[in-house]
């Protein structure tokens, strides 16, 4: 499909993939920019100059609009409105899993407290959101097994592979420290940091969930801490 | 010596043009020639320059006795006469026209004739030198062939040319898909860059087609799509020069939306104005030389059906 210029999407305009980190951004706009920056050569007598510098502010404009997250998303809402994301394989883009998870809300947590309550599909979030802070474990919470983290996951409305992409801990290990087959986790050293990796994904500070997951994993195996 | 695929037994017709005078045509498509003869393929040259024949010279061949004119004015009857032999194995030349004034403008009836002669030759690559210029000629070569190749220097007129020249070549190809003679005269308007009715990019055109007739413009989009010019920089001497024929694929995806595919880039290097000099080929003078390295990674991409991509260069 031919495409005007003026209307390209910056995803067209920065030839980055609908799912670009930001890393590859950044790259993208490094090289763009040089492209159409005033006087390049490889232009020379296809756009005025005054094209040009349109085009470069585009360019400019693209960059932050997509580097930051905030905009990213909601930019990305517009297009979606506009139905112009074409090339979408997955509804879902993968660089969402990359952000930090939101915070839970009061009521959630109090939800999450008597975590016996069937689990709930988790509640869409609103998209605007406040800058996300690490959080106390929820006192709540009398003690974190497998279960309550699953749970706590879930209210995220996280995936194992959205947790998997954002801690790099393999799928396969975060269903196990779920489902508490201690039996098939890694050493515990390993699994400490696996712990700390979950519970900063799931935006809570670590030390008390660690401490109490590993107290039951030593309980379970046998061992002395 | 490199293994390349020999899937390929179809015959491919390659034209190699550029716009611009004194880029390198001749000894790009010479050379691409001897490379691909290397590789034990049946390559023919044929020196579709017909105002300023010179592939010969490259190839450190005399003046031919006969040439493409002869063909052209029936005076050899046949293609086969006009072929000849050069001390490379498996290639060919059919040397440019020399003398006859005419033969620089063939019409319609004798370039029909020569494309139809070169399809029933016994070759696997058939290499077009194009001339230099925007003429419906050697237009119509570019676009009969298999992949047109594009060379540029990295320098504004011959980019300019280049452009001129994918222009050129986009908008004759679009007048050949349609019929409606109105339709037509409004191709030959855009060709205007000053023209009046607003159309700036191949992208106004075929909006502007599409509101005279939708199915005819819809066509045209498709013509887009099948459009694919290859790219080589010629003389590159820094990084950055390298990088032009990157800026210039993104430049012709936005302005016209083809997709131009950077083929490779050859080094600037001494050797080869000493091989042109002493008339022998820049593979046999100064096979290890870096421009020779480059042309033979072209001709890799070329048969592998490949371009450069920005993670080479890094």
């Amino acid at each position: 499909m031919v495409k005007k210029i003026d209307d390209l999407n910056f995803y067209e305009l920065l030839e980055v993939d609908l799912r670009a980190t930001s890393q590859e951004i950044h790259k993208a706009y490094e090289r763009v920019r040089r492209i159409y920056e005033p006087n390049s050569i490889a232009l020379y007598s296809l756009f005025s100059p005054k094209e040009t510098e349109k085009l470069h502010q585009r360019v400019e404009e693209a960059y932050r609009t997509l580097i930051y997250e905030e905009n990213r998303r909601k930019y990305d809402a517009t297009l979606r409105e506009r139905h112009d994301l074409p090339e979408m394989v997955t509804p879902a883009p993968r660089y969402q899993p990359r952000m930090v998870p939101p915070p839970v809300s009061r009521q959630e947590e109090q939800r999450s407290s008597a975590f016996e309550a069937p689990a709930q599909p988790a509640p869409v979030v609103p998209p605007a959101r406040t800058p996300e802070t690490v959080q106390l474990a929820p006192s709540s919470i009398i003690e974190f097994s497998g279960s309550v983290l699953k749970v706590l996951r879930e209210q995220r409305g996280l995936t194992i592979r959205n947790v998997a992409d954002i801690t790099k801990v393999g799928s396969r290990y975060l269903e196990y420290i779920e489902a508490e087959h201690f039996q098939k986790l890694p050493a515990r050293p390993y699994l400490r940091g696996f712990l700390t990796l979950l519970a900063k994904a799931l935006g809570y500070e670590s030390d008390r969930i660690v401490n109490d997951y590993l107290k039951r994993y030593d309980a379970a195996m046998g061992q002395p801490r | 010596m490199i293994e390349l695929q020999d899937a390929l037994r179809k015959k491919e017709i390659w034209a190699i043009g550029g716009g611009k005078g004194g880029i390198g045509k001749s000894l790009i498509t010479g050379n691409i020639g001897i490379c691909l003869a290397r590789l034990k393929k049946k390559v023919l040259l044929v020196d579709a320059d017909l105002g300023g024949a010179n592939l010969h010279t490259t190839l450190g061949i005399g003046v031919p006795e006969m040439t493409l004119s002869d063909f052209l004015n029936r005076r050899a009857e046949n293609i086969q006469d006009v072929i000849i032999k050069t001390s490379i194995p498996n290639l060919n030349l059919i040397s440019g026209a020399q003398d006859f004034l005419d033969a620089a403008n063939p019409n319609f009836a004798q370039k029909a004739r020569l494309l139809r002669h070169l399809e029933t030759l016994d070759a696997d690559y058939i290499l077009l030198d194009l001339g230099a210029g925007t003429s419906f000629n050697i237009l119509d070569f570019f676009l009969f062939s298999d992949h047109g190749i594009l060379v540029v220097l990295p320098e504004p007129t011959a980019i300019e040319n280049a452009y001129r020249f994918i222009k050129s070549a986009f908008y004759r190809r679009f007048k050949r898909v349609v019929a409606n003679q109105n339709i037509k005269d409004l191709i030959d308007a855009a060709m205007d860059q000053k023209n009046t009715m607003g159309i700036r990019t191949p992208y106004d055109l075929i909006e502007r087609v599409k509101g005279m007739e939708r199915e005819v413009g819809e066509i045209l989009e498709l013509e887009v799509l099948k459009f694919r010019p290859k790219l080589i920089v010629n003389q590159v001497r820094t990084k950055n020069d390298i990088q032009i024929g990157f800026s210039m694929k993104s430049a012709c995806q936005k302005y016209f939306g083809i997709n131009l595919e950077y083929l490779g880039y050859v080094e600037y290097d001494d050797c080869v104005w000493q091989s042109i000099r002493s008339k022998r080929p820049l593979t046999i003078e100064y096979p290890y030389s870096r421009p020779a390295r480059c042309i033979e990674r072209i001709v890799h991409n070329l048969l592998r059906k490949e371009q450069l991509t920005l993670s080479m260069l890094y």
